[in-house]
């Protein structure tokens, strides 16, 4: 089977995207150009759009067609508060979740040596700028549970420290609507060593 | 043409894990009977996987696996222990060892002792033993199990036994030459020292120096111009002034 030039072209660029393999690129680009002409259009389009207009927010390195991104450059959002998290998808997550208001920094990954993944690629000097010439009162350590997410957490609360500024780590514990009998040891003894007290006052 | 191989529940450790396809991940895993061993974790990073919590570095557990060939597929992980807790240079010490493992270990070739060194000092770090020692110790092994250990019991001249009171300079890729008084500007020990870190015994600071530098010829010598990432970051890191430097 011979598929065109440009169409190979095409295919080979497809299999860029995660989890798409030949199979899948073949059965994209040929629904794109037999049956949706119009939205393949679109879809070049705000491709190329995006790439030439959305880049990095120099404050918090979250996507941004501005220099700043819509969270930095809102000014009732609390800026003594910063968050840090490791990917775009995680400042969404955060922000969907309703109970923040303040500001956020994405590392766009989280250490790990192995990888070559240190300081510099996280743009901590970066985050150590804002730490020192702003005054901020607190740091969320929203990074991931694992040893690499830790270890991140762990680095940049050190940096906080030498500010005195004050670093908070996300509590671990029981997801809504858990029970317990299902959740994982390591899970649940993180959930007990950070108990916290019932509240009272509907007793009294 | 390879036969199907199926291991079950041997004693392993995750050295590294790197994301492959949309949910999986390949692993570097040491294990207790078959040495340093490439797997892959099918759906591992899926939301709900039940390898989550457990295929995770210095975490103690047992690993089955099967397939042909170099890259297996792995088919249960279960946690035997608690994961060992390291934290700032103790974790980056761990990691080095990782590093030094999946750079130095050819897949497949067993090394059961290397394995109960390595979960030894892994033990050691995160119990607050004293750091370097434990690195030296650890290195000491490994070389030895690659086949190119330290020699320090002969001198590599005429294979005579070291004399605790002559110095002697250490050469690279042979081993102590008796030193001549103002001659070569290399790594010059005394018979005693070398002995005393072909045991293991760091007691005195000149020694975990020495072992230091010895070890640290050697293994640049069998990286063969690789260079160790876990020490590139480490030295960012050091210069940030959050982690205190041992000198690693």
């Amino acid at each position: 089977m011979h598929f065109t030039p440009r169409l190979q072209q095409l295919l080979a660029a497809l299999r860029c995207l995660p989890g798409v393999g030949p199979k899948s690129a073949q059965r994209m680009a040929f629904y794109l150009l037999d049956r949706d002409r119009d939205g393949a259009g679109e879809l070049a389009v705000a491709l190329r759009s995006a790439l030439d207009e959305v880049g990095h927010c120099e404050h918090c390195r979250m996507f941004a067609e501005q220099a700043l991104c819509t969270v930095c450059a809102d000014k009732k959002r609390d800026a003594g508060m910063i968050c840090i998290v490791e990917t775009p998808a995680d400042v969404i997550a955060v922000d969907d979740s309703g109970g923040y208001r303040g500001r956020y920094f994405v590392l766009m990954g989280r250490l790990s040596p192995l990888d070559g993944i240190g300081p510099l690629e996280l743009g901590i000097n970066l985050l150590e700028r804002r730490l020192r010439e702003e005054t901020i009162t607190e740091v969320i350590l929203a990074t991931s549970a694992t040893v690499e997410g830790e270890a991140t957490a762990a680095y940049i609360a050190g940096l906080a420290e030498k500010q005195g500024i004050r670093a908070t780590r996300i509590a671990h514990g029981v997801p809504m609507g858990g029970e317990l009998e299902y959740v994982d040891s390591s899970t649940l003894s993180l959930a007990l060593s950070a108990r916290t007290q019932v509240p009272t006052d509907a007793v009294d | 043409m390879n036969s199907i191989e199926r291991v079950e529940f041997e004693a392993a450790f995750l050295l590294h894990a790197m994301p492959y396809r949309e949910s999986s991940q390949i692993i570097e895993v040491l294990g207790q009977h078959h040495g340093r061993i490439g797997l892959v974790a099918r759906g591992s990073r899926r939301p709900r996987s039940r390898w989550k919590q457990t295929l995770r570095s210095f975490q103690p557990m047992r690993m089955s696996w099967a397939g042909r060939g170099t890259l297996q597929t792995l088919g249960a992980a279960e946690a035997t222990a608690r994961p060992l807790v390291l934290t700032g240079m103790r974790l980056m010490a761990g990691w080095y060892m990782n590093e030094l493992l999946i750079n130095l270990l050819h897949r497949g070739d067993p090394h059961p002792d290397l394995f109960a060194h390595y979960g030894a000092a892994l033990a050691a770090l995160s119990e607050g033993k004293e750091l370097e020692p434990v690195l030296r110790r650890f290195e000491l092994v490994l070389l030895a199990e690659i086949g190119y250990g330290l020699v320090t019991d002969r001198d590599a001249v005429d294979a005579q036994p070291l004399q605790p009171e002559r110095m002697y300079a250490y050469v690279a890729d042979r081993g102590p030459v008796p030193a001549v008084v103002g001659a070569g500007d290399g790594l010059v020990l005394s018979g005693a020292d070398l002995l005393a870190i072909g045991r293991g015994d760091f007691d005195r600071p000149e020694r975990l120096l020495g072992a230091k530098r010895l070890l640290r010829e050697k293994l640049n010598w069998c990286l063969g111009g690789r260079s160790l990432k876990t020490r590139q970051v480490l030295a960012a890191m050091l210069s940030d002034g959050v982690i205190d430097g041992i000198g690693a």
